[in-house]
């Protein structure tokens, strides 16, 4: 397919005239490089491509916390609000991926409304990094694949524009003013993102019982930092919370939960059954690079580096893989 | 601000339960009661439902019956859901999706000889199964059962049992001599843990499956006598709890190593879960 082009000078205008049809949400640097709802015109000039943000973009599909049904004492309701028409830009091939990943686990079987209704008015705009963007990355070794609506590539004074899907070509129909056809083929050598083939054991099934990830347990102090920045980790719980004002009435909330964290695997009558430390880091390492792949044929980690870089003892669990 | 419009649905919400009443609620023993609810559901034997009291929560529960009349759920009363539902009468409205997981693979098992060993409420879903097998009488041959509660107080589906000592070949065991504490003085049966009942007995693995649910600790040692009377990995079938959320291979807290327990089991046959221990 051909690709478009976008001179950087436009990105701005660009992005303002998203602004006038849906709701913008692109990295900016405050204390850390965020997603952010870009409110006013000026700050589509602001936006930071230097590195990718702190926190992924999940809790924008797969909300940190939202109402499953709330209860009047006789009857369920189901609130789901339909959401803005939404445009994410500035997203990388990694947490793309993640969306992906994502998106196996709540849009494929027993469709999931809640993240549905989130995601299904979403255009997703990559921007694809030409070099790593942080010493922690590993994408190179996770066989990520294509999948967005738009894929900005940096090439010096200009934007290569792939098109990845029909949302996205229909979207930028819309902008023929400044985006123009170009004659740049995107080649494999343009996807590859250099220093970012880290992890150079890809099966991890044999390596359960090794001793190697004792480095990584005595470290780990189960803080759930890991589990919470990780862009694909989708596990949640669900809590009832009654109205304090009318205690017949009440909803039902659905949580992000942590497998790191002891309660994680507690039953009713007080048996926990991944109660070791070791257990239960090991149980997040071999769903990300094993277990989930046992079910989907495809690895569930994508190499974002998040969980090193948040980390409070930075445990680096591709290293350890390394040198087992 | 802008009007907020709530979404119209296309697909169904696995998450919401739908809404029955108890027939009747039944006290099997001072932590444990059974609950026949006005539920037409089809379902195999060894599934769950998922059930819901708003505002308490929500909790998976085995449906310990085989009718296509209602539905029955036998409950041990151990944390907030279980016992928030001991305030339920009879009327009164229940929440309850379902059902969820494997079963045991009867269809699968048929010609064979049945042994059943549970304790304690583990023997629900397996009161699930000879219901279902007394519905499909011609389909199995003998069937055997090895119940262990831990005093005679304990002991769970009176009602039903004196139906099937006449019918199958059974042993119930209490884990405790009672007299030595006084309680229950009465009780005349066999005492010693299921374990020891099971030493005592002849069984052959020839054509023989063998069904184990109970406390982690009991299946462990049940299944090591099991081998040693010959019964091969994949002739024994355990069920497992675990916490669970979602039910539908989403939420991840029912996860043994990388299986489901709602939707690779709750029923596993031991050879695919055997060397995961504990986790």
């Amino acid at each position: 397919m051909n690709t478009l082009s976008l001179k950087k000078s436009q990105l701005k205008k660009f992005l303002s005239k998203v602004m006038q049809s849906h709701e913008l949400i692109a990295p900016l640097k405050s204390d850390l490089v965020r997603f952010t709802k870009i409110e006013e015109p000026k700050q589509a000039g602001e936006i930071y491509l230097k590195e990718n943000a702190f926190f992924p973009l999940k809790e924008y599909f797969f909300r940190k916390q939202e109402q499953i049904f709330a209860f009047d004492g006789n009857k369920i309701t189901v609130n789901i609000e339909k959401p803005q028409k939404r445009v994410f830009f500035g997203v990388r091939k990694c947490d793309l991926n993640a969306i992906k990943h994502q998106d196996m686990v709540f849009l494929e079987k027993n469709v999931d409304p809640y993240y549905k209704a989130q995601r299904d008015e979403a255009v997703l705009i990559g921007y694809h990094c030409n070099e790593a963007p942080s010493i922690y990355c590993f994408c190179g070794s996770m066989n990520l694949q294509d999948y967005y609506d738009l894929m900005f590539y940096d090439r010096g004074k200009e934007f290569i524009i792939d098109i990845g899907t029909e949302k996205g070509s229909k979207f930028l129909s819309g902008f023929k003013d400044m985006v123009k056809t170009s004659e740049y083929k995107i080649t494999e050598n343009d996807k590859k993102i250099e220093g970012t083939d880290r992890l150079f054991k890809k099966d991890i099934s044999g390596l359960y019982d090794n001793p190697g990830w004792q480095k990584g347990v005595d470290m780990c102090v189960s803080c759930g930092a890991c589990t919470t920045l990780c862009p694909t980790c989708y596990c949640f719980e669900t809590k009832d919370k009654k109205d304090i004002h009318d205690t017949s009435k009440s909803e039902r909330i659905r949580e992000w939960s942590s497998c790191q964290v002891k309660e994680f695997t507690t039953v009713a009558s007080g048996h926990t059954f991944r109660e070791k430390r070791e257990e239960r880091f090991k149980h997040r390492i071999f769903h990300q690079l094993e277990y989930f792949k046992e079910k989907n044929g495809i690895d569930l980690c994508v190499g974002c580096g998040r969980c090193i870089t948040g980390c409070p003892t930075r445990i680096d669990f591709v290293d350890i893989i390394n040198k087992m | 601000m802008k009007q907020k419009t709530i979404l119209k649905l296309k697909v169904k919400n696995p998450y919401i339960p739908s809404e029955t009443k108890v027939l009747e609620f039944y006290r099997e023993s001072p932590d444990n009661f059974t609950l026949t609810l006005e539920m037409k559901l089809k379902h195999d034997p060894g599934q769950f439902v998922q059930v819901s009291l708003p505002g308490i929560g929500e909790c998976p529960i085995s449906i310990c019956s085989y009718s296509g009349e209602h539905l029955k759920l036998n409950v041990r009363q151990v944390g907030n859901m279980t016992n928030a539902m001991t305030r339920l009468k009879k009327g009164e409205k229940i929440w309850v999706r379902g059902p969820y997981g494997h079963g045991y693979p009867m269809k699968v098992l048929k010609g064979n000889n049945i042994l059943m060993i549970g304790g304690g409420c583990g023997v629900a879903p397996l009161k699930g199964i000879i219901e279902y097998v007394e519905h499909n009488r011609d389909s199995y041959k003998d069937i055997n059962l090895v119940f262990g509660f831990r005093s005679p107080n304990d002991i769970l589906f009176q009602r039903e049992s004196r139906d099937w000592t006449r019918k199958y070949k059974m042993v119930v065991s209490i884990d405790k001599d009672p007299h030595a504490s006084d309680v229950a003085a009465c009780y005349t049966g066999p005492v010693g843990f299921v374990t020891d009942i099971l030493k005592k007995q002849t069984i052959s693995p020839t054509n023989c499956v063998a069904f184990v649910c109970g406390p982690p600790i009991m299946m462990r040692y049940v299944i090591e006598i099991l081998k040693g009377k010959g019964f091969h990995d994949d002739q024994i079938f355990i069920s497992a709890e675990r916490l669970m959320y979602c039910a539908i291979g989403k939420c991840c807290h029912c996860m043994i190593r990388g299986k489901f327990t709602c939707m690779d089991g709750p029923v596993f046959r031991y050879d695919e879960v055997k060397d995961f221990k504990n986790d």
